[in-house]
């Protein structure tokens, strides 16, 4: 059967709970060993109204607006519904009422009472009472016959009476159940019930079944049973077509019948086994509503398809008995058809019509239905018709005059439903109608309002006491909104009948003595959502407009909202305004969102885009992070982010509900914080929204962005990475709007996330992901490419180490370019080059390149010597870099030197050629430059080059460290007098190995260079020289790039 | 030992405040602490903990045990075990002394807490008492007690220690052939 049985939740504290629907059905209400009076708007309704009747109930009864209740101070109280003022006590009793019930038309209650009274009171005049005494034990149940003649009760002596309420006597009695001496004892709660509309039977639990009592002649006329049924029934409840009966049993069995038929048409179990002591119709018909003695309450809904599901069963059923030999096989196909349909919304719209009225309604039904069945069908469609009006016939005295659920006139829309809007809230505030109250919490402190019978006050306390000392006002006014700044309190009340919606500051951070304003707004204005920021407030209206005030009280900029406003907030100068953009359907909202910077420079920064929500859920707070980062959660507990790095953008970046231990728990966010990464929210159990008292403790959760298969290292990287990305947006924000910067946290988190990224990198390395490594050295910054790079050719990977270098250059390039439009022109100014005036074209780009390089390098050392000026500003990058490496340290952080260093001779020798190419002719290319360097600077400058003239020298090849030891001999001679020299061999091994790897490198290029070309270094320039000249059309990146390739392979060479 | 020692030691254990100002964090010899947002809980020892409370620039936040409902658990298993069962803390007796009397503003049903404390103290010293008693009684050796709590040893250890001692030094002189020179220093 298609009935869904929603999850059960916590209604009342464990014990007897009852439940009825409100006339319309819009309401759930319940009550319990609580004493309270719950009004849900919905099974998920959170946040139910309630009504304190007593220290118990036991049990209620809602008709027109008046709501009945039997409270443990043994009276039936009458209150208003839904508003809840109390409207009189109905009638007392020496003890508690078990049981009340309305009448069909609500003008009379009838209550039975533990001392074994049953009476029938007037609603509208409760001195008209009728006592019907006779019972020997405290009642179980009442119920009015449907035209008001009978009454019928159970009672714990174990009789069931039939009563006429005019004459107050017993009509029949049925000795029927065991006989106890209290409610709390009796094995059922003997929940009987008269069929309504009709009114032809009374139905009364006995046992495992229902008994169905014919009214007038009082005859047993049959039992409802279901072999399923082991345990007592404790309530039958009809539906209010009165075709369905509908019982819960002790084990928590929901049974339903159709009462024509006899027949089980539904079972549901209790998702716990509790057992089942309420059961209420929903006005259509459409759903059941129960309470278990644990206090929870449960629904199940779409009964109206199984409804409909066993009308169509059942003609089927009912017509091969007359024409089966006209179609036997036919039936079958059309049962079937029939089921399926069953499930189809056209058909549940069909459904009150075929409840009320058999004749006309169904037949068209079943016609359309036949018309969409293909032809063969159409055949049965006929006995169809029959079937169900022989079936109609039946039940003809039952349904005929009967008045039919209001809802069965209406005509059924089934479309998408409007959704109610959701009402303007505060961000950090809990729910206006509580007596103790949040009216804000946030990064500042907490303001508390009291309205109770002794105290109408509002307390402001600070979290840190720094700002100001807390405060207690009186609440004269009324407010019921307000917002903190660490400069002000912004109170709000709506308006009254005499008083116009008034704001009120309390700018405690006023230098001057007057530090309260009010302004009161124009009639028929009601403030609906404030916010303060820095310097200023803001106020939205219900004559959507959004009026800024100075914090001081001086009336700024207004204009004009897109929407009701649904919630504002403030940080710095940034305003966060949310509004209704259009009707949301099916239980979306549809919010739209402003972003305005007010301030020097005033703009929008957010015009109006829909805030994405989870589906089906409301915005539940709104904010800044604590760095000015806007984000938001909404009811299902995501939270997201503002992501300006993606055109303002949202990212999830927290689920609080992953962390809830139950369904009905919840996470109340008062703040973030992106550095460190903190969502600051309070757990409340059970709740969305915590208490006052006792003080709630603030819980930190961390971010988590979902992406996938985060329980893989890889996925784990990701998300890290990811989110160190969106966490850090903020520094970019901050100082183009001109704050200052924690610098040293934005380069710490630079590095965190470059050391992420080559963490991914080695990852990707292992799993023989080349691709994925280019791919994520594509996000790495420069430095660590070259690191990469050295990886890759570390663990052999030389393809994959080209297309790095390829990436490293690229990045070098764009640096530079970046670098560059501030000193390019008065670099051309200063230094007028040979070369360049000889390829101005294509040596622009290298130029820039130098132009990057000369920034780092001491500038006066490349203009002395100025011709040449590849060599000198390789052999300055070279000191440089080797001065530079031992201060930066570990590998991390690499100085752009190394990397720039070797891009620029290269360049020419290169030229386009592919990577077959480059790595044959790698080699003498990549000497050339390198060892025509030292030497030019032999020649230009014998003073600073001292070393390398040595290496001239030198006849036989050299080893890099040979080279370097050359050069550095002196130093550690210097250092260690008394060293010999394999001491100072030793020693200069050490030193050569704690220098970093890069320079190693260049020192083994050096080397290579040295030994094959040291002697014929100047032809080799020349030669170099021309090479460049012919190429010099060719693409220079492409070639330059092939640099640090070279360079690797070096590497990888001298491993070998 | 004394008991105001065995106090010092106690305060070196971490409670949880919420301060109401803010510092970065700060570098101690025992370790560094904070740091300290208003509003936001930190651990921090007992005594800067109190220190920060007679200052009024913090809220303390009781230790998940100092809990009715769990203090009452773990009393009414102490009177049923008759060893002794685990202490809801190493130092619970100093940490309700000191929480209580200082910040007892802060810790809600503060009285029902003393006394349960107090029940779970006296039943523990009890048994305590009635162990050392079985234990002279039948003149062991040595004998095992887990889960006593440095305040409870101390309040028993000079008395037991003193008693033995003297125990049996009369013993050695009841015994015959027991040289008396052994003694003579005493």
């Amino acid at each position: 059967m298609p009935c869904e049985r929603k999850p059960m939740r916590y209604g009342h504290s464990e014990g007897h709970t009852e439940v009825c629907f409100d006339d319309t059905g819009r309401y759930i209400v319940t009550c319990g060993n609580d004493g309270d009076v719950r009004i849900w708007e919905s099974l998920d309704d959170d946040d139910p109204k309630f009504i304190t009747v007593g220290e118990k109930a036991y049990s209620l009864a809602l008709k027109k607006g008046k709501l009945v209740t039997a409270s443990s101070s043994n009276t039936v109280q009458i209150h208003t519904f839904p508003d809840g003022d109390p409207d009189g006590i109905l009638t007392r009793f020496t003890t508690n009422a078990t049981h009340v019930t309305f009448n069909r038309s609500g003008t009379r209650v009838a209550a039975g009472s533990s001392d074994f009274m049953v009476k029938v009171v007037e609603v509208s005049d409760s001195s008209q009472q009728k006592t019907l005494r006779g019972h020997e034990a405290p009642v179980l149940s009442v119920t009015f016959d449907p035209k008001d003649e009978y009454l019928a009760s159970s009672s714990c002596d174990g009789s069931v009476v039939v009563w006429s309420i005019e004459q107050q006597t017993q009509v029949i009695s049925w000795p029927l159940l065991q006989k106890t001496n209290d409610v709390s004892n009796a094995t059922s709660l003997c929940r009987l019930a008269f069929q309504p509309a009709a009114g032809k039977f009374l139905a009364v639990p006995v046992e495992t079944r229902v008994h169905l009592y014919e009214r007038g002649s009082w005859d047993h006329v049959g039992s409802l049973s279901d072999e399923l049924l082991t345990q007592p029934v404790n309530v039958a409840a009809w539906s209010p077509c009165g075709r369905f009966l509908a019982a819960g049993a002790i084990g928590g069995l929901l049974t339903i019948w159709d009462v024509n038929s006899r027949l089980v048409v539904e079972r549901q179990k209790h998702e716990k086994g509790f057992t089942v002591c309420s059961l209420a119709w929903h006005p259509s018909g459409s759903q059941i509503a129960y309470t278990d003695t644990e206090g929870c309450l449960g629904l199940l809904d779409g009964l109206g398809t199984s409804g409909t599901g066993t009308s169509s069963t059942k003609a089927p059923a009912a017509k091969p008995k007359d024409y089966d030999d006209l179609f036997d096989e036919d039936d079958d196909r059309l049962m079937d058809e029939g089921l399926s349909d069953a499930n189809s919304p056209v058909k549940k719209a069909a459904e009150d019509e075929d409840d009320d009225d058999f004749l006309i309604p169904s037949t068209g039904r079943v016609r359309n239905r036949g018309a969409i069945l293909n032809d063969e069908n159409s055949l049965d469609t006929g006995s169809l018709k029959l079937g169900q009006d022989k079936f109609g016939d039946d039940e003809d005295d039952d349904a005929g005059s009967s008045v039919a659920p209001a809802t069965a006139q209406r005509p059924v829309y089934d479309g998408p439903v409007p959704t109610p809007p959701q009402k303007a809230f505060q961000p950090g505030a809990t729910p206006a109608h509580l007596t103790h109250r949040f009216m804000m919490w946030n990064s500042v402190g907490i303001v508390r309002g009291y309205n109770d019978e002794q105290d109408n006050a509002i307390d402001v306390e600070f979290h840190d006491t720094a700002v100001h000392h807390a405060m207690h006002l009186t609440n004269s006014l009324g407010h019921t909104m307000a917002d903190l700044s660490q400069e002000a309190v912004l109170l709000a009340c709506p308006s009254t009948d005499d008083l116009a919606s008034k704001l009120q500051c309390l700018h405690f951070s006023c230098w001057d003595t007057s530090k309260e304003w009010m302004v009161d707004l124009p009639q028929g204005e009601d403030v609906k959502a404030l916010c303060l920021g820095q310097g200023w407030a803001a106020v939205a209206t219900s004559a959507l407009l959004l009026r800024l005030f100075s914090v001081g009280g001086v009336q700024r900029e207004i204009f004009s909202l897109p929407g009701p406003v649904v919630c504002m907030a403030g940080h710095g100068e940034q305003l966060l305004l949310v509004y209704h953009r259009a009707t949301g359907f099916d239980g979306e909202q549809a919010l739209g969102i402003q972003l305005l910077q007010f301030g020097r420079r005033k703009r929008q920064l957010m015009n109006g885009e829909p805030l994405p929500l989870s589906p089906k859920s409301y915005l539940s707070w709104a904010g800044f992070t604590a760095e000015g980062t806007a984000c938001y959660v909404d009811s299902n507990g995501l939270v997201r982010m503002l992501n300006r790095a993606l055109g303002n953008t949202w990212t999830p970046v927290c689920n609080t509900r992953e962390t809830c231990k139950s369904k009905s728990d919840h996470y109340w966010v008062v703040g973030a914080h992106e550095n460190p990464q903190q969502l600051r929210c309070i757990p409340c159990k059970g709740s969305r929204y915590p208490p006052t008292l006792p003080r709630p403790a603030v819980a930190i959760l961390p971010f988590k962005l979902p992406l996938c298969q985060t329980s893989t290292e890889k996925g784990q990287m990701e998300e890290q990475y990811w989110r160190s990305v969106l966490f850090h947006n903020h520094y970019s924000f901050l100082s183009s709007s001109g704050y200052e910067v924690d610098e040293a946290a934005q380069t710490q988190s630079d590095k965190e996330q470059q050391e992420l990224l080559m963490k991914m990198f080695a990852l990707s390395c292992k799993l023989e992901r080349e691709f994925r490594c280019v791919e994520l050295a594509e996000l790495m910054t420069q430095n660590v490419v070259t690191l990469a790079i050295r990886y890759a050719s570390r663990s052999r990977r030389m393809n994959l180490a080209q297309r790095l270098s390829e990436i490293a250059l690229e990045k070098s390039t764009q640096l530079q370019e970046d670098e560059e439009p501030e000193d390019e022109p008065d670099y051309r100014q200063s230094e007028p080059y040979n070369t360049r005036q000889n390829e101005e074209d294509d040596e622009e780009e290298q130029v820039e390149e130098e132009d990057g390089r000369e920034m780092e390098t001491e500038e006066t050392k490349r203009r002395e010597f100025s011709p040449p000026f590849l060599s000198s500003n390789i052999l300055d990058n070279m000191r440089s870099s080797r001065k530079l490496a031992p201060l930066s340290g570990s590998a991390g952080k690499p100085s752009k030197g190394p990397v720039l260093k070797p891009l620029a001779p290269r360049t020419k020798a290169k030229a386009q050629s592919t990577l077959l190419q480059i790595s044959s002719n790698k080699m003498p290319s990549k000497k050339t430059p390198e060892a025509a360097e030292p030497a030019a600077d032999l020649q230009k400058q014998p003073d600073v080059v001292a070393p390398p003239a040595e290496n001239t020298e030198n006849k036989r090849p050299k080893t890099g460290f040979q080279l370097w030891l050359d050069e550095n001999r002196k130093i550690i001679i210097a250092n260690n007098p008394d060293l010999d020299e394999t001491d100072v061999i030793k020693e200069a091994m050490g030193r050569f190995r704690t220098m970093s790897a890069d320079e190693r490198l260049s020192w083994t290029e050096r080397a290579k260079g040295q030994s094959g070309d040291a002697a014929d270094v100047k032809k080799r320039k020349r030669a170099e020289n021309e090479v460049v000249e012919s190429d010099e059309s060719n693409a220079r990146k492409k070639s330059s790039s092939l640099d640090p390739s070279s360079k690797l392979s070096a590497f990888a060479f001298s491993k070998n | 030992m004394d008991p105001s020692e065995v106090e010092f030691l106690a305060e070196k254990e971490f409670v949880k405040i919420i301060p109401n100002f803010s510092l970065d964090k700060i570098y101690l010899i025992g370790g560094d602490l904070g740091p300290f947002n208003p509003g936001l809980s930190v651990d921090v020892p007992v005594w800067l903990a109190l220190n920060l409370k007679q200052r009024q620039k913090c809220r303390i936040l009781p230790p998940e045990w100092m809990d009715v409902e769990k203090l009452e658990e773990i009393r009414e298993l102490e009177r049923k075990e008759d060893t002794f069962t685990p202490a809801p803390s190493p130092y619970y007796m100093e940490l309700t002394k000191l929480l209580l009397n200082h910040a007892s503003d802060n810790i809600p049903k503060a009285d029902e807490i003393r006394t349960l404390v107090k029940d779970i103290w006296d039943t523990r010293v009890a048994k305590l008492r009635l162990s050392a008693d079985s234990f002279i009684r039948q003149q062991e050796a040595h004998a095992q007690l887990d889960n006593l709590t440095l305040m409870e040893i101390n309040t028993i250890r000079e008395f037991l220690l003193d008693s033995l001692n003297c125990m049996y030094k009369l013993r050695s002189n009841l015994q015959p052939g027991a040289t008396k020179g052994q003694f003579a220093d005493y």
